[in-house]
């Protein structure tokens, strides 16, 4: 079949989307729900008060419905038995009148004269009324053709149930049952209630075989209840709506001045220092927006003093740097003075003199570093910006440091491509930078092979001195680009470091949009990484070279956790030896 | 501030003691608001009264076959099944084969206990008592009489007693009867289309139906036997659909409308029929299909359309005529007479019978019965002779202006004759050809004629129908309603309305007979003479010590009815007599 198997191929298909637009919708759904308070509220509300409701509803219900059945049961049974007795009479009258009846043949002539049960259930008849308010049936088995019922009742309305219950129940004993009615000249069948009894002739001389019946139909009071459900539906719905509407509202008068108080905090974030909140009367909400208010306004004057404050101090180093060299100058004239004539003085003034020399030049590379440094702070740098082979400046740095390197008994062991790494960069701070990372390298290195790797990709050229030495604790990567800092404040410079160095390096690589970044394992030794875009001002996205070197990153995956407990100890006694 | 708490506090116990009274005070059930005006029930109620029927039950095998023929006796009783199915199970299946429970219901009376016999194949189970009457199967209610013995054969079965023989027919106690039967009056049109016309029947009731739906169907079935063709109904031709209510209306659906011109009796026919359920209380509208009768608007019909259409259904002030000083005279509204226009107004001693017209004529008999003139109740009216004959009954005007009379050449042969403005025609009664009919009377329906018939046992009443006009005009139907008796002699008849007759015997006994055959008897006066009769109204003209008198029935006791201009009832010899209402 064509259609079925275009059914077949199209369903799942169908499902997918339906599910797919499903899963979209409680996505959004969620979305909404997770952001926001008032929907929280509202449906908080919602379910309990439709739960509240419901309960209450029930119980209201079933207790109405218990009270109008109960109400009708028990006039139907006092019906009943009023109806009883009526019939009893007339039994007994007409038992006692037999005799005389058949000889007055007058009374014959009355409706039912000849059948005093006859004569009894015209009598219900009218006190029954129409079928619309009772019905009656009355039979005896045991007596044929006394079988009646009034008006239009369909004599199937008994239930064959409740009809053995009534025979086998003592006389006078009501049996009750619900029950459909039916009529004759009635399609549908009413609900109704249905209470048999036989009817206690004790005492009379009948027989006890009279079944009375009494059929009431309910159709009143079911409508009287399906109504009241109705209506106990309707308000039910309308209070729930009720409540959540007045939860909507209620919360958003809450949430409202939250909502713009986070805005306002945002904003605040952002940078936009003067933000303020509008502060209405006198409620908690408006001693938020209050407080709030005081808070950015404090926030903004402290950050303003500060601003003032690092100006202040940035431009008193400045001052002080300047305002130093034109003594250091003179005094530095005296010293070349003096060390030029050192071999004329006694060893101790010739010592004396080479010493202040030595710290002499150490001052004016400080006093260098804090202007090249202060010059930074005032935004004053700029680039010097030409296509270089990075490998060139590599080789001129590591040229520079060569001396030292002899000094250290250290060796340089250069990994360069062989294809040219062009960059558009500042050659001379980059080749500061480097020298700065060979000198560090050197002084931390302890001796050992000293590794300058240069990488580049499409986008990026990159250099990584590795050096071999006690390393960086856990914390420290960041921490020595900071101006001045110290692995171990007690130690001493040897190789008059500035403290600047490394920060005056960072600051280099920045300006070029690069990233100066350190990696370091106790006892592993540290390696320093210069990433530079090749083109000027394209931003960087990721390093040509690896920021930990790959034998260490080998080696931790093979052996786990075991390297990093044991070696710091090791490493850290290594590098205080030094 | 003490003032500010205290403030609040009275405030707060103002409010509580507010909301308590106002608890307490708004209960369930307010009290003391004003009165509910509320309507209450209505008069009648068209679908009908609640009753009690017999509920049928198949025979058991452990019955005796007295209990079979009590089943039995209940199963025909019951109008659960038109068919009778169940008590076709009492049966044998020979017997069932050939029953029918259509035939014709025979109403009995029980006397004494049924008897049983049993022989050596069957028992017969005989029920003791009287015949009382016959229902027809168009449903008309025949009194009859003698005694009922037919028996019942069973025969004993697999299954239990089972009757193989039995009357014909249904077999009804008369309290079966009652509760298995409607009385109905159904309203015909007499021929013209003018009058209404009341056939008296027993419609079986159908526990399925309401009680107005089975009248109008037994009504749009058409008369009854003792009516047929003398009576016309408007709902040739239309079948109904069903009967409700609705507003204080009683809602008849039928499947056609009728002729234009029959839409007047149509719906007169439908009030009359329906009032004896409605009681007058209830108006009426007939719709076709569910739908307004007309397009554009419903047509209504009054609770009391039947009386407007036919004025002798409630005739209002009328005013009875009567004979005084030998002359005619009217009887006004405070009871004192005036003599009325014209000769019949003057003294004279030789006429007799006279009969009253509805349209201001007079008929009387002359010269001892042998001449029969009449005079017009206007000033210089005089007597003109329309028949002649040997023996001439008393005269008796008809609501078409046609006199009848009885012509009876000798004891044993009457011809009736119907005149019009002089125009003698003979009526066709083949039943009263060789019979003494001492006097007939039409009732004011024009359809319905009661005569007095004279043989040698002595006189009784007959009612039959009249049909056709003119030279056609034939009397059937002929139905005995006062049976003769010993030398009995009827002094007179008059008609209440279209159904009850009242009947005057010689020995001033009053009989009020219904044509279903069903007779009261009115306390009598032996002074009364004759009789006359007008709806409610029933007139007597009685002699006391010579001393004449109309007296008139309180429904309780006879008070004289003539006033003298003095204002006194007592009056000399030739005082009031022969009281007669126009038709009569």
């Amino acid at each position: 079949m064509p259609t079925q198997k275009r059914r077949r191929r199209t369903l799942p298909q169908i499902v997918r989307g339906g599910r797919r637009r499903a899963r979209r919708a409680v996505g959004g759904v969620r979305r909404v729900w997770r952001r926001s308070l008032q929907l929280h509220v509202v449906t908080s509300t919602m379910v309990i008060s439709i739960v509240v409701v419901a309960v209450l509803g029930v119980f209201l219900m079933q207790s109405i419905s218990a009270t109008i059945l109960g109400a009708r049961d028990r006039a139907a049974r006092s019906e009943a038995q009023a109806d009883r007795k009526a019939v009893l009479g007339y039994l007994n009258k007409q038992d006692g009148d037999t005799s005389k009846q058949s000889t007055d043949p007058g009374q014959g002539l009355q409706p039912g004269a000849d059948s005093p049960l006859g004569q009894a259930v015209a009598a219900l008849a009218v006190r029954a009324g129409p079928a619309a308010r009772y019905s009656v049936i009355v039979r005896n088995e045991n007596r044929p053709g006394e079988f009646y019922g009034t008006t239009n009742i369909d004599p199937v309305s008994i239930p064959p149930k409740l009809r053995e219950e009534v025979l086998r129940k003592s006389a006078d004993e009501d049996s009750t049952q619900y029950w459909n009615l039916r009529y004759k000249g009635r399609a549908e069948p009413v609900r109704g209630l249905v209470i048999g009894t036989r009817l206690d002739t004790y005492g009379t001389g009948l027989d006890d075989g009279y079944e009375i019946y009494h059929l009431i139909p309910l159709e009143e009071e079911e409508k009287n209840l399906t109504s009241v459900r109705q209506m106990l539906i309707l308000v039910g719905a309308a209070l729930v709506l009720l409540l959540a509407a007045i939860a909507s509202l209620v919360t958003r008068q809450v949430v409202t001045p939250v909502r713009l108080a986070r805005q306002a905090a945002e904003r605040l974030a952002g940078g936009h220092l003067d933000e303020r909140l509008k502060v209405r009367g006198e409620d908690d909400l408006a001693r938020l927006a209050a407080s709030f208010n005081e808070m950015a306004t404090t926030l903004a004057l402290k950050i303003h003093q500060l601003e003032e404050l690092s100006h202040v101090q940035r431009q008193f180093v400045s001052d002080v740097s300047h305002e130093l060299r034109t003594p250091l100058t003179t005094v530095r004239m005296a010293a070349d003075l003096l060390y030029d004539a050192r071999e004329d003085f006694d060893p101790m003034a010739a010592r004396s003199a080479e010493l202040m020399q030595n710290q002499l030049n150490r001052f004016e590379s400080m006093l260098a570093d804090l202007l090249e440094i202060s010059r930074y702070d005032a935004g004053a740098a700029e680039l010097d910006i030409e296509p270089v082979d990075i490998r060139d400046v590599v080789l001129r740095a590591v040229a520079d440091s060569e001396a030292l390197a002899e000094r250290h008994s250290t060796r340089f062991d250069l990994r360069l491509p062989g294809d040219p790494c062009m960059a558009e960069m500042d050659s001379r701070r980059v080749e500061r930078i480097l020298r700065n990372l060979l000198f560090n390298a050197i002084e931390h290195g302890e001796g050992r092979d000293i590794v300058v790797s240069v990488g580049a990709d499409r986008d990026a050229v990159a250099v990584a001195v590795r050096d071999h030495g006690v390393g960086l604790k856990p914390g420290e990567e960041n921490m020595v680009f900071d101006r001045f800092w110290r692995a171990d404040p007690s130690r001493a410079r040897t190789i008059g470091g500035t403290g600047l160095g490394l920060a005056i390096s960072r600051e280099d690589a920045m300006l070029h949009g690069g990233w100066l970044q350190a990696w370091g394992a106790p006892g592993e030794g540290s390696q320093f990484r210069l990433s530079l875009p090749r083109a000027a001002g394209a931003p960087l996205r990721g390093s040509p070279l690896p920021l930990v070197p790959p034998e260490v990153e080998m080696r931790r995956t093979w052996r786990g956790q075991m390297t990093p407990v044991l070696s710091p100890a090791a490493a850290d006694g290594g590098r205080d030896a030094d | 501030m003490p003032t500010r708490t205290f403030r609040a506090r009275v405030g707060v116990t103002a409010l509580v003691v507010a909301l308590v009274c106002g608890l307490a005070s708004c209960s369930v059930i307010p009290v003391g608001m004003r009165s509910i005006v509320g309507e209450n029930g209505r008069k009648g109620n068209p679908l009908g009264d609640p009753y009690a029927r017999v509920i049928a039950v198949p025979p058991n095998p452990d019955w005796s076959a007295a209990d079979v023929v009590n089943g039995f006796k209940a199963a025909m009783a019951s109008v659960d099944d038109p068919g009778r199915e169940v008590a076709r199970k009492y049966l044998t299946d020979s017997f069932a084969r050939t029953w029918n429970p259509q035939s014709g219901v025979t109403v009995y009376r029980q006397g004494e206990p049924p008897t049983v016999q049993i022989g050596e194949k069957d028992t017969r189970v005989t029920l003791k008592g009287t015949v009382t009457a016959l229902i027809d199967q168009d449903g008309r209610y025949r009194p009859s009489g003698g005694p009922l013995n037919e028996p019942f054969v069973l025969v004993k079965g697999q299954t239990g007693w089972r009757i193989d023989s039995a009357p014909p027919g249904l077999l009804l106690s008369e309290a079966d009867a009652e509760r298995a039967y409607l009385k109905v009056d159904l309203y015909f049109l007499d021929d013209e289309e003018k009058g209404l016309v009341i056939d008296q029947v027993r419609v079986p009731i159908d526990p399925a139906s309401n009680f107005a739906k089975t009248t109008v169907e037994r009504l749009l079935r058409g008369p009854s036997s003792s009516l047929k063709g003398a009576v016309r109904s408007a709902f040739d031709g239309t079948r109904l659909i069903d009967v409700t209510t609705e507003d204080n209306r009683v809602v008849v659906d039928l499947t056609n409308r009728v002729a234009p011109e029959l839409v007047g009796p149509m719906t007169a026919q439908l009030a009359g029929t329906l009032a004896g359920l409605t009681k007058g209380g209830w108006g009426f509208e007939v719709r076709v299909r569910g739908e307004p009768y007309y397009t554009d608007n419903p047509l209504t019909v009054d609770a009391q359309e039947q009386t407007r259409f036919d004025p002798w259904m409630a005739p209002g002030e009328i005013y009875p005529y009567y004979v005084a000083d030998d002359a005619l005279w009217l009887l006004g509204k405070d009871n004192t007479g005036q003599p009325v226009l014209g000769k019949a107004g003057e003294k004279d001693a030789t006429r007799t019978d006279m009969a009253i017209s509805a349209h201001a004529q007079v008929a009387a008999l002359f010269q001892k019965g042998k001449a029969l003139s009449v005079a017009p109740l206007a000033t210089g009216g005089e007597w003109r002779q329309w028949a002649t004959g040997k023996s001439l009954a008393p005269p008796c005007w008809d609501r078409y202006q046609t006199l009848w009379t009885v012509e009876r050449p000798d004891d044993h042969t009457s011809r009736v004759i119907r005149i019009r403005d002089g125009q003698r025609y003979a009526v066709s009664a083949p039943d009263l050809d060789a019979v003494h009919v001492s006097l007939l009377k039409v009732a004011r329906d024009g359809v319905h004629v009661a005569v007095v018939v004279r043989d040698g046992a002595g006189e009784q009443v007959k009612v039959g129908t009249v049909i056709g006009r003119g030279a056609a005009t034939r009397i059937t139907n002929l139905q005995v309603v006062v049976p003769v008796e010993d030398k009995q002699q009827i002094r007179d008849i008059a008609w209440k309305d279209g159904k009850t007759l009242y009947v005057l015997t010689g020995k001033s006994d009053l009989l009020e007979v219904s044509l279903t055959g069903e007779s009261k008897s009115l306390p009598s006066n032996t002074g009364i003479r004759n009789i006359t009769a007008l709806e409610g109204s029933l007139l007597a003209g009685a002699v006391d010590d010579d001393k004449r008198q109309i007296l008139y029935w309180t429904s309780s006791k006879w008070e004289p009815r003539v006033k003298n201009e003095n204002g006194r009832t007592d009056f000399a010899d030739q005082g009031p007599a022969f009281p007669a209402y126009p038709l009569d």
